[in-house]
């Protein structure tokens, strides 16, 4: 009996779960600005994983410790020097210039994307994971837990995101691990209540109540039934989650309680520069400029994907 | 049915307000009493005092074994202080100038029990009186009508502060501020190419030094302190990091100042040497550690967190891992005074008077804090030697001693004496900066305008500077308080103060100083010797009722002058 139900159904699945996906690839690739998320997207992943071999330098070492370039008359913020735009021979090349400790900011860049990825997707993850068994449960089950777990959710959500991590971050001391769970917890509730909401839309459709007459456990049902259709717009979710986390690591960095220094992370970069902005522009710009691209191509991605999943939306 | 729940409901909202408002009030109550009482009684018991009879007040010691410097403070007649000396002292006329012993009025001081009042709202006899401040934005104060001296030009005298250099000079260009302290290293040439600015450069009476902590393994251990020494590179950071004027220390004394010894040099840079000292003494490899700092900006320090992380470059080049930790800037002041920082940290000391011992008695003398954990007996005893002493010819030796003392035991790595400066509107009249960080704004014209504007690094932490160290929080008290003696305008000469004179005896153990007459304090106060000898004694009798403070450390006194009577065990 239930090996019976078990094939019936992954074939239900697999055959609806091929042409929904199929469906909404096909639209996501006919949106030439989630087209452009996924590339900028796709090019910092390669960065990131390539950033060895991109690098010029070493990013935490500086430059007064390399004794040809400490001997060739570098001063600290010096702008960037490139050999091909005429930057004289001589002077040692620097794609993006030297930061106020001497050091290459072009590797720093580099090797910073690093830190966005992995802050964003690390904190989203973190976030999903927690967030989605704590709604699935409160959905599925109802009842007293559901309303625990939803007014807790309430109070985190009742705090500015930014405000709670702060605190979250001023307690386990600053650093980016830290701050990366600060940004996790705070956007839990985000995920807690999308998910609780299609659990429970989607828990009283014909499938699920035939499960349930054919006998099938409350476990097998939430996780075989009812977490692979209320997915959707948690994807959607999470892509753009990631850009806000991402956003909002920057700017703990940026006050000093996320990645500490010398970490080549671009919050901490902009931070320990911003009083630079007037006499050594280059320092502020690139970090904020590799922010906003990152940022930028996730929220693009998100709203290409909400587009493409949406089934209100029929084209 | 429906009006008798209505009613109920009414009723009981009704009774939970009344509970509430019986509640309320019966908190602060107790505590307005107390407070309320005091107030009325001494304010007016002085006034009537003086009218009657002058009862000098007299202070002593039991005997000097308490190892401090006063033995009496009494008040001779009612313009004559009188201090009693254990030892010589042939700095005290420099030090009673300081503004950490300003004379405060006997009635306020006992009004406020020492504290609370006196910290926020501060009565003292200076140009300017304070009006409001208001935390965390602006101090305001007002000219004081019936000051002694030559009344200052400016109505109003504003203290602003922002932490950061560039913040500091665009206001300071938009002409919202008339004055910036510190600027940033690179905003020298700005300043001097700008027609309506004027740059007033101060040269580099001070010391930047990282420190260690003796009582915390390793840093126990001396040679691992002196492989330190020689790892870091204190040429690379002034040369990179420092504005122009700046000089690279070797001693904890800046050339400037009595009690700098070029005789004694320090551990030359040997990073390999270091290296293998801290490998034999099994400190590398693994060695991990901190670097703390407080973000504030001093002309000690003028980019405290670039300067961080190329020590922790430096350190990391001889295989020592350092991680920065920035504190907030009163936390870190207390715990490194009570001696809870492992690791290095980073700080520095401005000059307060011109003489050794406000460098090296402060730091490394008897009545020195825990900062580098327990102290050295035999500098100890040559800091005594020379502090005792009246002639510089027969004090210079000792001060070799304890500078080479200092260099062999390495409580501290000297690094910088850096040079900063000022920056005025070009029409403020009588702009300068001084060598000991406390500018005078009593003689500054801002020209057409009613108020002159300053803006510093930070926010005082307090106003009553007996209890203060900081040096944000004297220049706002140097506005308004006065001591018996005081510096010159822009230098450091003693000039007089409060005292007309103060004269010494022979053996440099008695002073007498005379007090100015028909001098007012901001609340309608007469000066009186009595003023001045209570102001002492609170903050030198430990056991003292109006001993209290801000935080009741008196940093100052305990290190300028040894030791508390009655001090706690």
């Amino acid at each position: 009996m239930a090996e019976k139900t078990e094939t019936k159904t992954t074939k239900r699945r697999s055959h609806r779960g091929n042409s929904l996906w199929h469906d909404a690839m096909r639209y996501l690739l006919r949106q030439r600005s989630a087209i452009l998320g996924m590339a900028i997207i796709g090019i910092m992943v390669l960065i990131a994983i390539f950033a060895p071999l991109l690098a010029t330098h070493d990013p935490i070492i500086s430059m007064l410790d390399v004794p040809e370039e400490a001997s060739s008359g570098i001063r600290r913020r010096d702008p960037p020097c490139i050999h091909l735009l005429g930057c004289p021979e001589e002077t040692p090349q620097h794609l993006l210039g030297l930061d106020s400790n001497l050091r290459d900011l072009y590797s720093r860049i580099v090797y910073g994307s690093r830190y966005s990825l992995y802050i964003g997707f690390a904190s989203v993850g973190f976030a999903i994971v927690i967030g989605s068994v704590l709604g699935a449960v409160g959905g599925y089950v109802g009842g007293w837990l559901d309303n625990v777990i939803m007014r807790i959710m309430d109070v985190l959500l009742a705090f500015p995101a930014l405000l709670l991590a702060i605190a979250i971050v001023t307690v386990t001391g600053p650093g980016l691990v830290n701050a990366l769970l600060a940004i996790g917890i705070v956007s839990i509730p985000a995920y807690a209540r999308v998910m609780r909401a299609s659990v429970i839309s989607v828990k009283e459709r014909d499938f699920v109540t035939a499960d349930r007459a054919l006998g099938a456990s409350q476990i097998n049902i939430l996780i075989r039934r009812v977490l692979p259709n209320a997915i959707t717009p948690l994807i959607v979710q999470g892509t753009l989650g990631i850009a806000t986390a991402i956003l909002d690591a920057a700017a703990l960095s940026f006050l000093g309680l996320g990645a500490q220094p010398p970490t080549p992370e671009w919050g901490t970069m902009l931070g320990a520069e911003r009083n630079q902005v007037f006499t050594a522009p280059h320092l502020v710009f690139f970090p904020g400029f590799m922010i906003m691209l990152i940022v930028l191509a996730f929220n693009l991605l998100g709203d290409g994907l909400r587009d493409a999943l949406d089934p209100r939306l029929n084209r | 049915m429906k009006y008798l729940r209505l009613f109920s409901a009414l009723l009981v909202i009704l009774m939970l307000a009344g509970t509430l408002v019986a509640c309320g009030p019966s908190g602060p109550e107790p505590t307005e009493e107390p407070t309320e009482e005091p107030t009325e009684e001494p304010t007016e018991e002085p006034t009537e005092e003086p009218a009657e009879e002058f009862v000098p007040m007299s202070y002593s010691a039991p005997d000097c074994d308490y190892g401090g410097e006063f033995q009496t403070i009494e008040a001779v007649d009612e313009y004559t202080i009188q201090f009693t000396l254990c030892y010589p002292d042939p700095a005290f006329p420099s030090k009673i100038a300081f503004s950490a012993f300003p004379i405060n009025d006997t009635a306020y001081l006992e009004e406020t029990g020492g504290g609370g009042d006196v910290v926020d709202h501060p009565i003292g006899t200076g140009p300017y009186m304070l009006s409001s401040w208001n935390r965390g934005s602006e101090l305001v104060m007002t000219r004081f009508e019936d000051y002694w001296g030559e009344a200052p030009a400016a109505d109003t005298l504003i203290f602003r502060w922002n932490s950061e250099a560039a913040a500091r000079l665009v206001e300071l260009q938009a002409g919202t501020v008339d004055g910036i302290d510190n600027p940033g290293s690179d905003d020298f040439d700005v300043i001097e190419g700008d027609p309506n600015l004027a740059l007033y450069e101060r040269p580099g009476t001070n010391i930047f030094y990282l420190g260690m902590n003796n009582t915390f393994p390793p840093f126990d251990n001396e040679r691992v302190r002196q492989a330190f020494a020689m790892a870091i590179d204190k040429q690379r950071i002034v040369d990179n990091f420092y504005p122009r004027g700046s000089i690279v220390a070797d001693q904890f004394m800046p050339p400037s100042i009595f009690g700098y010894t070029p005789e004694v040099e320090w551990w030359e840079y040997n990073p390999e040497l270091a290296q293998q000292i801290l490998e034999e003494e099994g400190v590398l490899p693994g060695f991990q550690t901190t670097i703390s700092y407080r973000d504030v900006v001093r002309g000690y320090l003028p980019e405290p967190g670039v300067v961080a992380q190329d020590i922790q470059a430096q350190l990391a080049a001889i295989g020592v891992e350092a991680e920065i930790v920035v504190m907030e800037s009163g936390s870190f002041l207390d715990a490194a005074d009570a001696g809870q920082i492992d690791g290095f940290h980073l700080l520095g000391w401005g000059a307060d008077y011109p003489d050794a011992t406000n460098f090296l008695d402060f730091h490394f003398g008897r009545g020195a804090s825990d900062q580098f954990g327990a102290g050295f007996e035999d500098i100890w005893a040559a800091l005594d030697a020379g502090a005792t002493l009246a002639d510089p010819d027969d004090r210079y030796p000792h001060y070799i001693e304890a500078n080479e003392l200092i260099r062999e035991h390495v409580p501290m790595i000297p690094i910088a004496h850096g040079g900063s400066g000022t920056a005025f509107r070009a029409d403020v009249e009588g702009a300068h900066s001084s060598p000991l960080s406390n500018e005078y704004f009593g003689v500054m014209n801002p020209g057409d305008r009613e108020q002159l504007v300053w803006m510093q690094n930070a926010e005082p932490i307090g106003l009553y500077c007996p209890d203060e160290t900081d040096g944000e929080s004297l220049r706002a008290c140097e506005q308004m308080h006065e001591s018996l003696l005081a510096y010159e305008i822009g230098g450091a000469a003693v000039v007089s103060g409060l005292a007309t004179e103060c004269t010494a005896s022979d053996d440099l153990t008695v002073w007498t100083c005379t007090l100015r007459e028909g001098v007012k304090f901001h609340n309608g106060a007469d000066l009186d010797a009595n003023d001045a000898v209570l102001s002492y004694v609170v903050q030198w009798d430990a056991a003292h009722e109006l001993h209290v403070g801000r935080d009741g450390n008196f940093t100052y006194f305990n290190a300028l002058f040894g030791n508390f009577l009655n001090a706690p065990e």
